[in-house]
């Protein structure tokens, strides 16, 4: 018995039982018992509607009630007073028989995207004091060694201390390519390890972890709404009042000129409430936004809010930064001119000096190996480089100013190559000289034209870098327009210059990109292990670094919009089209909850599409 | 300080933001907000977590029997 009461307090349960009272009240009805049908009529319109009803009296007592359910009850018991009562009760039905079927869609809708971003592992092996212990995710702490067997996702973000694998990192950056990581390797919460056992030493509690800021940027990203997720709201707050007083007008008004009986325009007036439920947009809309977010966020592109869609589709000027944005960031010694010292020492001097350093000449050097024995008193000048001694002699590393500063005397010669130059002297002797360059990104070229099919009418670049180096890469990658030797607020007036043209998306990855990011129309962060200043003011950020991602990341936007706008127009439109027609009273109520129902359902199917974004 | 909580059985987005805006109204909660999609509350407040939970899911039931807030 409690049973079957708890089933007819289901949404189902609810529907099959009206639906049986109906057929009941029908039946009775075609055999002229009119009294029984008009007992079973009523029974089946309590028995579907008296949750709605309850909601619709909650609402009143609130103050707040000009919804749906308000709009239903009013529909259904009006319907019965003007004597209506097969329509009656088939509202309530229909309305029911809708619900069932948002909901469905709904939790649909919210299982893809749960399971797009279901990246973070519940569990993690810990190694403590030598033994293997399960514990929470949660409860690993920075310092722990994790054990990752094949097929386990990372749980924290760490660093690799023992073994080297094959790793997974598409669920964080979208690239299906694995990555081979060895010891000393940083890992990302997410990443599933493949082939072989790793041993990590967590940097980051899992909350802190890149998985979790992943989540934590979609789940926030509905606190930016989009131009139409707000028209909506707004939408839906005006829209409902005045069209409950336009149905009170058409109740009231034809009757009393005379042009319809009394009964005829309250049943008019009640087809246009039934029509009028705004649920199709109210959920349809921001459905495909957090669509679009989602697969954006499988593809590795992370959306921080609806606000971000508008500008990235409609962008019409794309500017990047150089460093690390079209180039690697990676600096390689290209070239080495000794004078007067042999190769190997310059490099051993050299190396000397930049131990431990962070210039970009420091890595390069680092990458040509051999054992470096760090310098004496070594001093950092900013902006010109760096001094030393080695065997008690004073070497100097850096530009043109610091070989000035050293009266070093710079020869005159093979300066035409694109690329930095760093200077070494000894003792205030010219000793020779280093040309480093960083490489364009591999998919630098492809990415660029890709955004002009898509519309983009100009490519620039913006670089701090000198001259002829940015140049070279310009002209390289054949952008539009370049500017070099720009300070971070050089380029927020150049943005501005060209806003002029169209809205500017910025590409960016560091500090100094702050700004711009903020300053553009639409800021996009690369990387979400760069700059966290850059990821914090982005609009988007890509995870992975990967160029090609940003006309996908258009695409999307513009998929997203596409989709959000048709459903708007559509669900206007079919409403619309029915007031009008139940106000002439060609539609009647059955229609007006199939239309109402029908259009709602198909509404946020069409959403659901944008999630099925495939890359090409 | 922020108080996450999963919220189950709203029925749509308009729902998720009144019930939102009567919990903000409450004393001593600066903040609620209810993701639709992902079934998120989240409530800034200077209660502890169990009297927040206890406030919270009390308005959410009187709101509507079937929403129900979990962990």
């Amino acid at each position: 018995m409690k049973k079957i009461f708890s089933f007819l307090l289901k949404d189902t349960g609810k529907l099959i039982a009206g639906l049986l009272l109906f057929a009941a009240a029908l039946i009775s009805e075609l055999l002229s018992f009119d009294i029984a049908s008009l007992i079973l009529y009523i029974c089946a319109l309590l028995m579907a509607g008296h949750g709605v009803y309850i909601s619709a009296v909650k609402g009143i007592v609130r103050r707040d009630f000009l919804d749906e359910k308000f709009l239903m009850s009013i529909a259904s018991i009006g319907a019965m007073i003007v004597g209506e009562y097969s329509e009656g009760v088939a509202v309530m039905l229909f309305f029911l028989l809708g619900e069932i079927f948002e909901k469905k869609a709904v939790s649909r809708s919210r299982g893809k995207i749960r399971a797009l971003l279901d990246i973070c592992p519940d569990e993690a092996t810990v190694i403590r004091e030598g033994v293997e212990e399960v514990v929470d995710a949660d409860e690993v702490a920075v310092g722990d060694i994790m054990l990752i067997r094949p097929g386990e996702r990372v749980a924290a973000d760490c660093r690799v201390i023992s073994g080297s694998a094959d790793v997974d990192t598409s669920a964080i950056t979208g690239e299906s390519i694995p990555r081979a990581v060895h010891p000393s390797d940083i890992l990302e919460s997410g990443v599933i390890v493949l082939n072989a056992a790793l041993h990590c030493e967590a940097i980051r509690e899992s909350s802190d972890s890149g998985a979790q800021r992943i989540l934590d940027m979609v789940e926030n990203a509905s606190d930016r709404k989009s131009k139409e997720e707000s028209f909506i709201t707004s939408f839906a707050k005006v829209y409902t009042p005045i069209v409950v007083s336009l149905a009170i007008l058409l109740a009231t008004l034809p009757s009393i000129i005379g042009i319809t009986e009394w009964s005829e325009s309250v049943y008019r007036a009640l087809i246009f409430l039934v029509i009028s439920c705004p649920c199709a947009l109210v959920i349809s809309v921001p459905l495909a936004f957090f669509g679009g977010i989602g697969a954006a966020a499988s593809r590795g592109i992370l959306f921080k809010g609806g606000s971000s869609f508008a500008p990235l589709a409609s962008a019409r000027v794309v500017a990047f930064d150089k460093t690390g944005t079209l180039t690697e960031g990676k600096f390689v010694i290209k070239e080495i001119y000794p004078e007067g010292v042999s190769k190997e020492t310059l490099i051993e001097l050299a190396s000397a000096v930049e131990y431990g350093s962070s210039h970009p000449i420091a890595s390069a050097l680092r990458a040509c190996g051999g054992e470096v024995t760090p310098a004496d008193n070594i001093e950092e000048y900013s902006g010109k480089g760096a001094v030393g001694y080695v065997g008690g002699i004073r070497i100097a590393v850096g530009n043109a100013r610091l070989m000035e500063d050293e009266g070093a005397r710079i020869p005159l010669s093979s300066t035409d190559k694109a690329g930095s130059r760093v200077y070494v002297s000894q003792g205030g002797e010219y000793v020779g000289a280093f040309l480093i360059k960083d490489s364009i990104k591999p998919e630098a070229c492809e990415a660029i034209t890709a955004l002009r099919t898509l519309g983009i009418r100009k490519t620039v670049m913006l670089s701090g870098d000198k001259r002829t180096y940015a140049e070279a890469i310009a002209c390289e990658l054949s952008l539009d327009e370049f500017r070099a030797e720009l300070l971070p607020e050089d380029k927020y007036s150049a943005i501005e210059e060209y806003k002029a043209e169209g809205k500017v998306m910025y590409v960016g990855d560091g500090i100094n990109d702050a700004p711009a990011l903020t300053y553009a129309d639409v800021g996009v962060a690369m990387g979400l292990i760069g700059s966290d200043a850059a990821i914090e003011t982005a609009d988007a950020v890509i995870a992975s670094d990967n160029l090609l991602r940003l006309p996908e990341a258009v695409r999307i936007a513009r998929k997203t919009l596409m989709i959000a706008k048709s459903n708007i127009a559509f669900a206007l439109t079919v409403k619309i089209a029915i007031m009008i027609l139940g106000a002439f009273g060609i539609a009647n109520m059955w229609l007006a909850v199939f239309a109402d129902v029908g259009v709602a359902v198909l509404a946020i199917l069409n959403s659901m599409r944008v999630l099925a974004f495939k890359g090409k | 300080m922020k108080y996450k909580f999963k919220i189950t059985g709203l029925d749509c987005p308009n729902c998720a933001a009144k019930l939102a805006s009567i919990i903000e109204a409450k004393d001593k909660v600066s903040s609620a907000k209810i993701n639709f999609l992902t079934e998120k509350l989240t409530v800034e407040s200077e209660l502890g977590e169990p009297e927040l939970k206890a406030l919270v899911s009390d308005t959410a039931t009187k709101f509507d029997k079937n929403v129900k807030i979990e962990a």
